[in-house]
């Protein structure tokens, strides 16, 4: 008995002294600087190739490099090299890319290379990575970037399917479209021309991984990623933390010294032309609840946090700044434009819908947009005339003069009154689908069928769960529904293609909407490389369509990002992830914070 | 000569009759009364928006989906509870909320009996395999969760249809609360199909089933004209207490998504005011929980009263 309790308070002793170290440990040196941060989702993996999630993205995008990335500043986005040496050189037919790739860019330290040190990247890293992304016995959700594009790689993907294993692909097996004249270049043959593969270029899942990482830790890869990217990862504890810490090897980039109009009187511009990454240290703790999360914040325990639904009034004041009470914690506020849109879109093959423009017409000028704003959003969202955001470069605010309907009950009647004549009869009750059944989605239904039914219209609201609702809008079957898309890429062609009569249900096309018009045009700037004509091209299939009204186009979202005053260079951004290697932290403002939250109290 | 005895009338002492006696009991409790009075006037409601509906008559009071003023006003003189995120009176929402929780809660009450009386009494009466069967299934189905057992038949039975069409009835459509009162009286009758079982099985001793089996009276008979007439006050007892757990599972159902779509009821704004409550919106969660108070409370109340005037075990002066 005695001797049990000894053998415990001994465990005791040393479970405290491990904690201590823990403690110790997570603490460092006092001027270190560290990013503090929250992941509101489960990482599933790191290993590049095969992710598809946003919180896995931003981890891996602290790890690994693109050829391409996004200005960090700049906006409308502009795309910049990270890997590459330069932007691509296209062919004059479109279907040739040479990318030059920079020298002595090495792989973090890793015991899967000779001697423990990391190789320098070369142009095969790139083939191989993407080649690895077509062997279907690797089953990678990012296949869809490829498919069909390149020259020889679908042939490979075929190739791969005779193979047994995944062990016994070759991936010497040539690919025509992917060659390496020398180290340090890439040629890249496309099947037909596609001006949208600079913007893949910058996405996540095209990064190059070294054969030597995915061959020393096979199916593990996930959980030991090996990138050329500023930070490497030192910690993973599943479901609770992650710790990455500044790779020393890492190649020389510098914080940028252009910036958009305003940034320098936000300090944006303060560490220019600095050395990247300023943080030593990033801490990305898991924590999925909005409640913590927020407690954390306000407790300074977590640098940046978004605002929680039901906290937004006591954050936001009636004109959008923040409150007293934030002001007084010396917090700031980001706000910047999503590249989305929302909309409630028509089925244009239903009998009554489809060819009866007055009726559509009437329900765009039934439903009040400001008031969906102002009631589901916390305003956080602007109004919707056309589908193209204004955060895109070929957004023109003149759209809002084009756009055909306003909200306007008594115009949404007399268009009623004519949509009756073309029906010939009472228009047949309407019926609304919404994806979800719970309490929010509930409350967009009864706000709908108040606008319906002050136009004179009967509706129904039907309310699904999320893989029923997709089901019964692929096989054409909803007449009225609710739906919105946000862009990958800052290319309005992502929301152009939704509109191609090519692509109706079940592809993206899930208004059916189809008008040779538009067709012609998308076909011509599908293939257009970037260009002011091809802007005005868009613009002009824009307008096509929103005359046509196959859509309520309802909000574009606005998101709100709450930072804390010791952080540095924030700026929030619609399409990068890799972004923490240009924040700074002040060391000795957080330090100071505690004080001031007593003086709060 | 006439010797027969003459008795008059009012030498014969008045029998009173098992229910007269029990309502006399009842009438006397005040507390009761009043209660009675609160389930009457629910009742009442409920039917007049019925009839409402059926004749349509056009009342403010039962217009529950128009405007009345500006979005979340807090209770005032023209809105007594406010207003919702529509600026909809959130009296009306509440008025209109108990014609669904009262049809949900009689209807489930009803199926519910009408599978475990007949169930209890067959399973009492002939006890062997029968017995077993009946016995089996119940304690089967009690071993499921409750809430967990209601959810996965109004799922099932969601958006369905049954055909009467051998009836000429045509069809019902099992949308909204005709889904979720049938869940829940096909899920509720286990407590009154064991209770009925247990009174059967101890009155079909008695001398009374004895002299009707003797006069050669069929099973059915004995069962459904002397044995239940015997135990219906345990039936009307079980109603009442059981009419307000139906009301709550009501809400639970409609705060878990399963309940009335189209319509307000008391589980649907409480669900609704659970996002507005942190907001300080207050009203809509008081007016839904206000209500549900009241019915719960008088049904309580009532039902205790009613078993102490009818049972026999409990019957106090």
């Amino acid at each position: 008995m005695e001797k049990a309790f000894k053998s415990l308070i001994l465990l005791l002793i040393c479970l405290s002294f491990i904690t201590g170290c823990k403690n110790a440990a997570k603490q460092g040196d006092a001027n270190e600087m560290v990013l503090y941060s929250a992941l509101a989702a489960k990482v599933r993996g790191l290993d590049p190739g095969d992710i598809g999630d946003t919180t896995s993205s931003v981890v891996a995008s602290q790890i690994f490099e693109c050829l391409y990335q996004y200005h960090y500043l700049k906006r409308p986005y502009e795309l910049i090299p990270q890997l590459a040496a330069q932007m691509p050189i296209a062919s004059e037919d479109g279907l040739t890319y040479t990318i030059k790739i920079k020298k002595g860019i090495c792989f973090s330290d890793d015991p899967c290379f000779k001697d423990g040190k990391g190789r320098q990247l070369v142009a095969g890293d790139i083939v191989y990575a993407w080649k690895r992304i077509a062997n279907i016995k690797y089953l990678s959700k990012n296949w869809w970037i490829f498919d069909s594009r390149i020259v020889g790689l679908d042939e490979f993907r075929e190739y791969t399917k005779t193979c047994k294993k995944a062990i016994d692909v070759d991936y010497s097996y040539p690919v025509g479209g992917l060659q390496t004249p020398d180290d340090f270049t890439l040629v890249i043959k496309l099947k037909k021309p596609w001006p949208q593969i600079v913007y893949l270029l910058a996405h996540l899942p095209t990064a190059p991984i070294a054969k030597e990482a995915v061959d020393y830790y096979s199916k593990d890869i996930i959980n030991h990623p090996v990138g050329t990217g500023p930070y490497k990862l030192k910690i993973w504890n599943r479901g609770s933390y992650i710790e990455l810490v500044k790779n020393p090897d890492f190649h020389d980039e510098f914080y940028p010294s252009q910036a958009a109009s305003g940034d320098v009187q936000l300090g944006l511009l303060s560490d220019a032309e600095k050395k990247l990454p300023l943080v030593d240290r990033i801490l990305l703790m898991n924590i999925q609840e909005s409640p913590p999360r927020w407690f954390l914040f306000l407790q300074g325990k977590i640098d940046l946090s978004a605002i929680p639904k039901d906290n937004f009034e006591s954050t936001i004041d009636q004109r959008g700044g923040l409150t007293e009470d934030m002001k007084k914690r010396d917090i700031h506020l980001g706000i910047f434009r999503d590249p989305s849109t929302y909309w409630i879109g028509f089925n244009m093959e239903d009998p009554v819908l489809g060819g009866n423009k007055p009726l559509r017409m009437a329900i765009s000028c039934a439903v009040d947009k400001a008031k969906f704003i102002e009631l589901f959003t916390n305003n956080r969202a602007e109004i919707a005339y056309g589908f193209i955001p204004p955060v895109m470069k070929s957004y023109s605010s003149a759209v809002k003069d084009i756009s055909p309907v306003r909200y306007d009950v008594n115009r949404a009647r007399e268009l009623v009154e004519e949509a009756e004549k073309i029906y010939g009869g009472k228009i047949p009750k309407l019926v609304f689908t919404l994806p979800g059944t719970d309490v929010v989605v509930r409350q967009y239904g009864e706000f709908y069928s108040r606008c319906f039914k002050e136009a004179g219209l009967d509706i129904e609201m039907e309310y699904m769960d999320w893989p029923t609702f997709q089901d019964k809008v692929k096989t054409k079957s909803a007449q009225i529904f609710s739906l919105g898309w946000i862009a990958d890429i800052p290319d309005s062609e992502n929301f152009l293609q939704l509109f191609y009569s090519k692509n109706v249900s079940p592809g993206t096309n899930n208004f059916n909407y189809s008008n040779p018009e538009f067709d012609k045009i998308y076909e011509q700037i599908s293939v257009m490389p970037d260009s002011p004509e091809r802007t005005k091209l868009y613009r002009k299939a824009e307008q096509i369509v929103v005359e046509d009204c196959p859509a309520v186009f309802l909000y574009h979202g606005v998101a709100y990002v709450l930072y804390h005053d010791w952080l540095h260079n924030y700026k929030p951004h619609g399409f990068g992830y890799g972004l923490s290697k240009y924040r700074r932290i002040d060391v000795k403002k957080r330090a100071a914070y505690k004080d001031l939250l007593k003086n709060i109290k | 000569m006439n010797n027969k005895p003459t008795i008059t009338k009012k030498q014969l002492p008045k029998g009173v009759g098992f229910w007269k006696d029990g309502f006399r009991r009842l009438a006397r409790r005040r507390m009761a009364m009043v209660c009675l009075f609160i389930i009457f006037a629910y009742f009442a409601i409920a039917a007049f928006i019925y009839l409402a509906e059926a004749f349509n008559w056009q009342l403010s009071i039962v217009d529950w989906s128009s405007q009345v003023g500006e979005e979340y006003q807090p209770p005032s003189k023209e809105n007594i509870f406010g207003t919702d995120f529509l600026g909809r009176s959130v009296l009306r929402k509440t008025i209109y909320g108990t014609k669904i929780s009262m049809t949900v809660a009689f209807w489930a009450s009803i199926i519910s009996l009408l599978i475990g009386v007949p169930l209890g009494a067959i399973a009492g009466y002939f006890r062997g395999w029968v017995d077993e069967l009946i016995v089996w299934l119940y304690t089967t189905l009690s071993s499921i969760p409750y809430i967990l057992l209601i959810l996965a038949f109004a799922l099932v039975l969601k958006d369905k249809s049954i055909s009467f069409s051998w009836l000429h009835l045509g069809t019902l459509q099992l949308s909204g609360i005709t889904s979720v009162y049938l869940a829940m009286g096909l899920t509720s009758w286990v407590g009154i199909c064991r209770l009925i079982r247990g009174e059967i099985i101890k009155h079909k001793e008695r001398e009374y089933v004895l002299a009707a089996r003797s006069y050669g009276c069929k099973n059915a008979r004995i069962i459904f004209r002397h044995l239940l007439p015997n135990v219906f006050h345990l039936i009307i007892i079980n109603f009442s207490l059981r009419f307000v757990s139906f009301i709550q599972a009501e809400v639970i159902l409609s705060f878990l998504g399963l309940g009335a779509k189209n319509q307000p009821s008391w589980g649907a704004m409480i669900d609704t005011a659970r996002l507005d409550l942190p907001k300080g919106y207050w009203w809509e969660m008081t007016a839904a929980t206000v209500a549900i108070f009241f019915i719960s409370l008088a049904l309580n109340i009532f039902g205790d009263a009613l078993r102490d005037s009818l049972d026999p075990k409990l019957r106090v002066q």
